[in-house]
C-alpha cells in the first residue's frame, strides 16, 4: 500500500515538474485520439447520414394494386407500411383519372401534397402547392399546351365510369348527362423534367368531390431508409401480409445507392485509417522525444541503484498516464469533432458511441506505451557513467 | 563556420533529426494525400453518380405534350415529333463536349410481339461514331442503365457481328410471353414485321421492364421512321445549381454580359441544356430534375464532409510535426545554454537552430510529398479505380503548411530556451 502511493506521487510529481513536455506529450496523444474518436464515428454513423441524402432521388419504394384488383384502399396501404423493415420517411399514394379539359383528355392525380415535399423534393414548383378547397397544380407541359398560368381559372369536366359505361361508343364530348363539371385556379406549376409534367395535380379531397366516390389508389411512392436487404425482405413480407398490394422497388434508386454508398463508405474508411496510422506515429515519435530527453535522470537513477524493472515501471506510468488523460480528453473532442460534421453537412445530429471511449483510450495507452518502451529500453542498458557523462 | 555547424548538428545527431524529417514527412504526406483527394473527390463522386442514369432528356419542341399521356387515355392518334438521328452526334459539339459521359438516342414505338402490345424502344448500344472533329468514341444506352440486371443472356453489343438484329426484352414481358434468351420472337409494327432472336431479359424494377429494346436501326426499319428518333438520353458532368444556374433557367437572356458569360462557361445543368438547344435544331433540352438536383446536394455534402476531414487531418499533422520540433528544442537547453554561456547571440543561435530545422523540413517535407501523392492514388485506385489528379494547388499549400508549422513548432521553443539562464541549464537545472 505503502509503496503504490510513493510510486503515484513520484509519476504526478514528475507530471507536474516537467510541466511545459508534458503538456507537449499530453497534446501530441490528445490529438491522436481525437483523431480516432471522431473519425471513426463520422465512418460508423456515415452510411445512415448519407443515405439520407440519397432520399432525395425520390420514392425507393413503390405499392401498386395487385393485377385482381381496381386499386388500393388506404387502410391496405397503411398496413403494407406497417410492415416495412425501416423507418419509412415519406409515403404518398396518388389515384389517377382521366378528365377532360375544353373536351381535351388529361390525366388528373389526387393525391396529400403536401407529402409531396417528403416524397418529391426535387419538385420545382412556380407558385405555390394548392392549399385551399378547387386549387390545381398544373404540370409544365400541360401548361404550355393550354397556356395556362398562376391564378388562372380551368374547367375540368369528369365522367363517371358507369356513365361512361352507359354511352359506350357514342361521342363524349360536349353534354353528356351525368357530367361533372367544376372550375379550378392554378395555384402552382410543375417543373421536374420527366413525366409529371403532363399531369394535373389535385387534393385528395378534391378528388372526391369530383368522382362522388372514396378514393381508391393506383400506386403509392414511399421513401424508406433503409439499405438493400431490409428493402427486399420487406417486399416479400408485405407481400405475403396484404394480398391486395403488390410492393416493388425502384431498381434504379435503390442499386445505385448501394453503388455510391459503398464507395463513399470505402473512401472514407480509407482516408481514417491511413490519418489514423500517419497520426499514431507522429504521437509515438513525440513520446520518444519526450523520454529520450531523459536520458541523463535514468543514469541518475541507475546510478544509484535502481533497477532496470523499477526505472521502466516509473515511465511506463507516467505514460499510461498520459495515455489515459489523453484518451479521455480526445474521446470527448472527436465527438466534437464529429458532432461539427454531422450539424454542418447533414443538419442532423449523431449519438455518441460510448463503445468508442474505451477503444480510444485502449489505443492511446497502446500507442503511448509503446513510445515509452523503446527510448527506456536504451536508456537502461546504456552504461550510467557514459550516459551521465553526456553521450 | 555557420554552415560548418549546420553540418556538425545534421551529422552528428543524425538520430534526432532522422526522426524529426521523418515527422515531418509524416505529416506531409498526411496533408499531401488529403489535399488530394479533397480537391478530386468532387470529380470522382459525380461519375459514380452518373450510375442514376440520364439528367438531361432532349425531345423535340413540339413533342412539349408527350404521347405517354394519352396511352393512359387509350388514344395515340396524336403525331410524335421527331428529332433526327444524323444531329445526335452534335451533342458532343456543345462547349461543354468533354462533360458529357454518356448519351443515346431513343425511339419509341408501339408495337406487337408475338402478338402482346408493348412499347419498342429502339436505341444505341455501343454505336460507334466518328465525329468530323476526328474524335472516335461508343455511346449508347449500357451505362446510363446501370441498374438493369440481365437475368439471362447478355447485353446486345453493336459492334459484335449479328448483334444488330437482335432484341432485349423486360423481365415482366418475358414472363408473360414465356420467352427466353436465344428464343426467337416476332415483331410487328404497323404493316412490317421481322422475326428476331433475343439477345437478354433485362430487369428494371420500373415501365421498361413491360418494353423490347432493340437497336435503333431496327426499329427505324420496321416502323418506317427512317432516320428519326423522338429524344435523346444524356448524361453530364454538372456542377451544382446555385442563385445564377436557377436566374439563367428561367431566362438567360434577362443575365448582364457578365453573369451571361459565367453562367455559359460553367458546367451548370441548365448551362449544359441551352448548348444542347444550340446544337440541335428544334430541341428541347429538359433536366431531369430528380436526378439533377438529388446530384447536387449528394456532391456538395460529399465535398464539404471531406473538407472537414481534411481540416481535422491537416490540424492532426501540424500539431504533430510542431510538437515533435518544440520538444527536440526543448531537448538542446543544455547545448543552447553553452553556446550562450560562451558568448553567442541570441540571433545567432536562433539563427542556427531555425535553419537546421528548415533544411530538415525540407528533406521530410519532399519525402513526405512524394509519399502523400502515393497514397492518395491508392485511395483513387481502391475507391475509384482510377487515379487522383493532383490539383496545383496542393504543392504550394503543402509547402506553406510545412514550413508554418516548423517555424510555428519552433520559435516559441527557442524562445522559452533562450530565456533560461545558461548557468542553470548547464547546471541541469
Amino acid at each position: 500500500m505503502k509503496k503504490s502511493s510513493m510510486y503515484l506521487r513520484m509519476i504526478t510529481a514528475s507530471l507536474a515538474r516537467r510541466k511545459s513536455r508534458m503538456l507537449v506529450a499530453l497534446l501530441a496523444v490528445t490529438v491522436g485520439s481525437t483523431i480516432l474518436a471522431g473519425l471513426v464515428m463520422v465512418y460508423y454513423d456515415m452510411p445512415r447520414q448519407m443515405g439520407e441524402q440519397f432520399l432525395a432521388y425520390g420514392a425507393n419504394m413503390i405499392f401498386v394494386p395487385s393485377s385482381d384488383s381496381d386499386g388500393m384502399t388506404s387502410e391496405e396501404i397503411e398496413q403494407a407500411a406497417s410492415e416495412i423493415d425501416g423507418s419509412v420517411e415519406g409515403v404518398i399514394s396518388y389515384c389517377y383519372e382521366s378528365a377532360t379539359i375544353n373536351d381535351a383528355p388529361i390525366v388528373i392525380a389526387g393525391c396529400d401534397l403536401n407529402a409531396t415535399l417528403e416524397t418529391s423534393p426535387y419538385w420545382q414548383i412556380d407558385g405555390a402547392l394548392p392549399q385551399a378547397e378547387g386549387e390545381i397544380l398544373v404540370g409544365l407541359n400541360q401548361a404550355d399546351f393550354f397556356s395556362l398560368q398562376v391564378g388562372d381559372t380551368v374547367p375540368v369536366s369528369y365522367i363517371p365510369a358507369d356513365v361512361k359505361a352507359a354511352v359506350e361508343g357514342e361521342n363524349l364530348n360536349g353534354d353528356v348527362e351525368g357530367k361533372v363539371l367544376k372550375e379550378f385556379t392554378v395555384s402552382g406549376i410543375l417543373d421536374t423534367g420527366s413525366t409529371e409534367e403532363d399531369y394535373f395535380f389535385i387534393s385528395e379531397e378534391d378528388m372526391a368531390g369530383l368522382t362522388g366516390e372514396t378514393l381508391t389508389y393506383d400506386v403509392t411512392e414511399l421513401r424508406v431508409n433503409a439499405d438493400a436487404d431490409a428493402l427486399a425482405a420487406s417486399v416479400e413480407r408485405i407481400e405475403q401480409a396484404v394480398p391486395g398490394v403488390t410492393p416493388q422497388l425502384v431498381k434504379r434508386i435503390t442499386e445505385s445507392q448501394t453503388t455510391v454508398l459503398s464507395k463513399l463508405s470505402a473512401l472514407v474508411l480509407l482516408v481514417t485509417i491511413i490519418t489514423l496510422a500517419l497520426t499514431m506515429i507522429c504521437v509515438a515519435t513525440t513520446m520518444t522525444a519526450v523520454v529520450t530527453e531523459r536520458r541523463r535522470e535514468i543514469g541518475l537513477r541507475k546510478a544509484l541503484g535502481a533497477s532496470d524493472k523499477s526505472i521502466m515501471l516509473e515511465f511506463m506510468g507516467e505514460g499510461l498516464m498520459l495515455g489515459l488523460i489523453g484518451g479521455l480528453l480526445g474521446s470527448v473532442l472527436g465527438f466534437g469533432f464529429a458532432y461539427l460534421v454531422s450539424t454542418n453537412v447533414f443538419n442532423s445530429t449523431i449519438t455518441f458511441l460510448p463503445a468508442l471511449v474505451p477503444v480510444t483510450v485502449l489505443a492511446a495507452l497502446a500507442v503511448t506505451a509503446l513510445a515509452c518502451v523503446m527510448p527506456v529500453r536504451n536508456a537502461t542498458k546504456v552504461d550510467p557513467a557514459l550516459v551521465l557523462k553526456g553521450e | 563556420m555557420f554552415f560548418r555547424m549546420i553540418k556538425g548538428v545534421l551529422l552528428r545527431q543524425k538520430g534526432k533529426m532522422a526522426m524529426i524529417a521523418f515527422t515531418i514527412a509524416l505529416g506531409a504526406s498526411l496533408a499531401t494525400a488529403m489535399l488530394a483527394v479533397m480537391f478530386d473527390v468532387g470529380d470522382k463522386v459525380n461519375q459514380e453518380l452518373k450510375t442514376y442514369g440520364a439528367n438531361i432528356t432532349v425531345v423535340a419542341k413540339e413533342a412539349s405534350v408527350v404521347d405517354s399521356l394519352y396511352e393512359v387515355d387509350g388514344a395515340s392518334s396524336i403525331p410524335t415529333s421527331y428529332l433526327k438521328e444524323a444531329d445526335v452526334a452534335n451533342v458532343k459539339k456543345i462547349f461543354w463536349a468533354f462533360n458529357i459521359v454518356d448519351f443515346a438516342p431513343l425511339l419509341q414505338t408501339s408495337a406487337s410481339i408475338n402478338g402482346t402490345d408493348a412499347v419498342l424502344v429502339g436505341t444505341w448500344f455501343g454505336h460507334h461514331l466518328s465525329l468530323d472533329t476526328g474524335e472516335e468514341l461508343d455511346a449508347g444506352i449500357v451505362s446510363m442503365r446501370s441498374w438493369w440486371s440481365v437475368e439471362d443472356g447478355a447485353w446486345l453489343d453493336e459492334t459484335k457481328e449479328g448483334d444488330v438484329d437482335r432484341v432485349m426484352v423486360g423481365a415482366a414481358l418475358a414472363q408473360t410471353l414465356g420467352v427466353k434468351a436465344g428464343d426467337t420472337v416476332k415483331l410487328s409494327c404497323g404493316k412490317k414485321s421481322g422475326e428476331y432472336e433475343v439477345a437478354g431479359v433485362f430487369s428494371a424494377g420500373g415501365d421498361e421492364d413491360n418494353q423490347v429494346f432493340a437497336p435503333l436501326s431496327l426499329v427505324q426499319g420496321l416502323s418506317g421512321e427512317k432516320g428519326l428518333i423522338t429524344s435523346i438520353e444524356v448524361s453530364a458532368l454538372t456542377t451544382p445549381d446555385n442563385e445564377l444556374s436557377r436566374q439563367a433557367a428561367k431566362d438567360p437572356s434577362k443575365l448582364t454580359v457578365a453573369q451571361y458569360e459565367t453562367w455559359y462557361c460553367t458546367a451548370y445543368v441548365s448551362s449544359i441544356c441551352y448548348q444542347l438547344q444550340e446544337a440541335i435544331p428544334d430541341a428541347v433540352a429538359k433536366a431531369v430534375r430528380q436526378v439533377a438536383e438529388s446530384e447536387g446536394a449528394i456532391l456538395d455534402k460529399t465535398q464539404l464532409l471531406m473538407i472537414l476531414i481534411t481540416i481535422l487531418a491537416l490540424i492532426g499533422s501540424a500539431l504533430g510535426i510542431s510538437n515533435l520540433i518544440t520538444a527536440s528544442v526543448m531537448e538542446r537547453s543544455q547545448e543552447i545554454g553553452l553556446l550562450k554561456a560562451i558568448g553567442a547571440h541570441d540571433r545567432a543561435i536562433s539563427g542556427l537552430l531555425l535553419a537546421e530545422l528548415i533544411i530538415v523540413a525540407i528533406l521530410g517535407g519532399a519525402v513526405g510529398f512524394g509519399v502523400g501523392y502515393g497514397f492518395a492514388q491508392v485511395i483513387g485506385y481502391t475507391v475509384f479505380s482510377s487515379s487522383i489528379n493532383l490539383s496545383p494547388m496542393v504543392i504550394p499549400l503543402v509547402v506553406t503548411l510545412v514550413i508554418l508549422v516548423t517555424l510555428a513548432g519552433s520559435i516559441p521553443a527557442i524562445r522559452t530556451v533562450l530565456r533560461l539562464d545558461p548557468a542553470e541549464v548547464l547546471h541541469g537545472r
